[in-house]
């Protein structure tokens, strides 16, 4: 009983911390898991060996993998240049350039994690509003928002579906086919609340939409020859990601190759790549892994398991969209990936019960991916919007936010929850 | 030669309540870049440099985006002007902390903390902090140049 109170109260105490923002979130983690391993090694309930056995490696390679093929498209300048051409696409007409960007940030949210997605496309959506004279904050918060939205429609698109899709074993095709068909109606639904949320902002007149058609987006890209490379090796990537199935192999795996592939052909300055590695996040993870894995080690886990049985909800379909929104409270309040982690291990605890839980992760891939829009510190990506908007003359507020974002969360959820029962219910 | 043999001492200042107007004026009318705040004592309090002034309307994507080449057009930029509720603000508010030698430093050392500081203009002040004078870099560098022993080198 002991290791079982201790583990959790250092779980808890991390999550605490974390959402307190008091210290970094990679040094609580830290902390936390060589503080439970010590407790666990000298109270004999959590060795080092079970401790290295916790952290999964198929999610931590497959981001480390999509890290460096990030970090080496990222200094090309190729991002800007799909912004740029966007926004001349747009002719300087307010909706359709955030159609057009929102567009292009989905796409990209896909395949690359969503805070970098915005860190890429913003700077270039703030250079086409000023040049436009408009305010760039509709567009600002959209992509965040439609960066968590895209995230959720690929296994690579956010870390939780990794983390779910290892645990789970799904492959990058069946989030394909159940995800990617409930995010574009998800996607249309929300740009269309956008367009209403947002329709004084849009109906302003324009100051000067000859300026961007002006911009040439071809001498935006700084390295053509390495961005055509990491291009075509992310592109490969991508066609092995849907022959996961085939080809027996985890997409962490495959991620791995991509990167070395893509390192040994284009050979950059490796100081200068490792340094666009987001090292803190893949330590957050390896950290939150240790200490749930202590949790799962001393019967915590399989005791909340115990308790979603006692509750006796027999359908799986009703226990899933529960999930999806509570899910979906939790992750716009904290970060989803903590969440993601604590919950893993209580829906296999489940499985191993005999409960069908496919539909619980399902449930689990909308609310973790979902939920993030709802406040301003929902997400990373909403994080480094406001970020990028403190950086203009008109910084987003947390009131703001929630005008827009926390609709956006409802309305997302409640589509994703019809979208779940007939998809689930129906043909499941 | 010392600092004091090249600056400037008619400074143009600005009270320390003057308004970003005041200070817009001030370089505007005397053709300055660097506008020294000071006290009632005279005592030194900061800096406006144009191009702090400057910064109220320069785009916030030049900050943003490491290569601005490709951008020929401001477009809606290039006519943006400050508010009103900016100019009337304190101009202390967008003041820089001084960087200030004593009127006996050498040339060179002026050069260098101009240089480190990536500044234009140095302001001169005694022990007490009290203005005495400003010596721009064009100032400072042309009464350094013109000690160089020219002629002697090339023979």
């Amino acid at each position: 009983m002991l290791p079982a109170i201790l583990s959790t109260i250092i779980f808890i105490l991390c999550l605490g911390i974390i959402l307190a923002e008091r210290m970094h979130r990679t040094i609580i983690a830290m902390v936390g898991a060589v503080l439970v391993t010590a407790i666990g090694v000298s109270l004999e309930f959590f060795s080092e060996s079970q401790a290295a056995a916790s952290v999964d490696f198929n999610t931590i390679s497959l981001i480390f993998g999509m890290m460096i093929l990030v970090a080496l498209l990222e200094p090309t300048g190729f991002f800007q240049y799909l912004a740029i051409w966007m926004g001349r696409m747009s002719r300087g007409q307010p909706f359709r350039m955030l159609v057009l960007l929102g567009s292009v940030t989905t796409v990209i949210s896909m395949f690359l994690p969503n805070l970098t997605t915005v860190v890429l496309i913003a700077p270039a959506t703030i250079l086409l509003c000023e040049l436009l004279g408009i305010e760039p904050k509709p567009y600002l918060i959209a992509e965040a928002l439609f960066a968590n939205i895209g995230g959720v429609a690929t296994l690579v698109g956010d870390p939780p579906n990794v983390l779910i899709a290892s645990a789970a074993g799904f492959t990058f095709d069946d989030f394909l086919v159940h995800s990617l068909p409930i995010i574009l109606v998800i996607w249309v639904i929300t740009m269309f609340a956008l367009r209403w949320i947002f329709r004084v902002e849009l109906s302003r007149s324009v100051v000067d939409p000859d300026s961007i058609m002006k911009l040439k987006p071809g001498n935006v890209i700084k390295d053509r020859k390495t961005a055509v490379k990491v291009l075509v090796v992310l592109g490969c990537t991508i066609v092995l990601f849907l022959l996961e199935g085939v080809l027996h192999v985890r997409p962490g795996f495959i991620a791995l190759a991509a990167a070395s592939t893509g390192l040994a052909w284009v050979q950059p300055s490796l100081e200068d790549t490792f340094n666009r590695i987001h090292w803190d996040i893949l330590i957050f993870f390896t950290g939150l892994f240790v200490m749930v894995g202590a949790l799962e080690a001393t019967g915590v886990l399989q005791a909340l398991a115990n308790l979603v049985i006692q509750a006796n909800i027999q359908n799986p379909i009703l226990l899933g969209l529960i999930l999806i929104w509570v899910v979906a409270f939790l992750s716009a309040v904290v970060d989803n990936i903590p969440v993601t982690i604590a919950l893993i291990p209580i829906i296999q605890s489940l499985a191993a019960t005999g409960y069908p839980t496919e539909l619980l992760w399902w449930g689990l891939v909308f609310g973790a991916g979902l939920g993030g829009n709802g406040t301003i510190i929902g997400s990373t990506a909403n994080v480094v919007a406001v970020a990028f908007s403190e950086k203009t003359r008109f910084p987003i507020t947390a009131q703001q936010w929630m005008k827009s974002g926390l609709p956006v969360t409802l309305l997302s959820c409640a589509a994703a929850s019809v979208l779940y029962l007939l998809v689930f219910g129906l043909f499941g | 030669m010392i600092i004091r043999d090249c600056m400037k001492q008619k400074v143009i200042t600005l009270p320390n309540t003057g308004t970003t107007l005041d200070a817009v004026r001030l370089c505007t009318q005397h053709h300055i870049g660097t506008l020294p705040v000071i006290d009632e004592k005279r005592q030194l309090l900061g800096l406006i440099r144009l191009q702090d002034l400057i910064n109220l309307v320069m785009p916030d994507f030049v900050r943003l985006i490491d290569e601005i080449d490709f951008v020929r057009d401001f477009g809606a930029m290039e006519h943006h002007q400050p508010g009103a509720d900016l100019l009337e603000q304190p101009a202390r508010l967008f003041m820089s902390s001084p960087v200030s030698v004593e009127e006996t430093t050498g040339l060179l050392c002026a050069l260098a903390l101009l240089h480190k500081h990536q500044v234009s203009d140095l302001p001169v002040v005694d022990a007490e902090n009290r203005l005495l004078g400003i010596a721009s870099q064009v100032d400072i560098g042309t009464a350094l140049m013109s000690t160089w022993n020219v002629v002697s080198v090339l023979d």
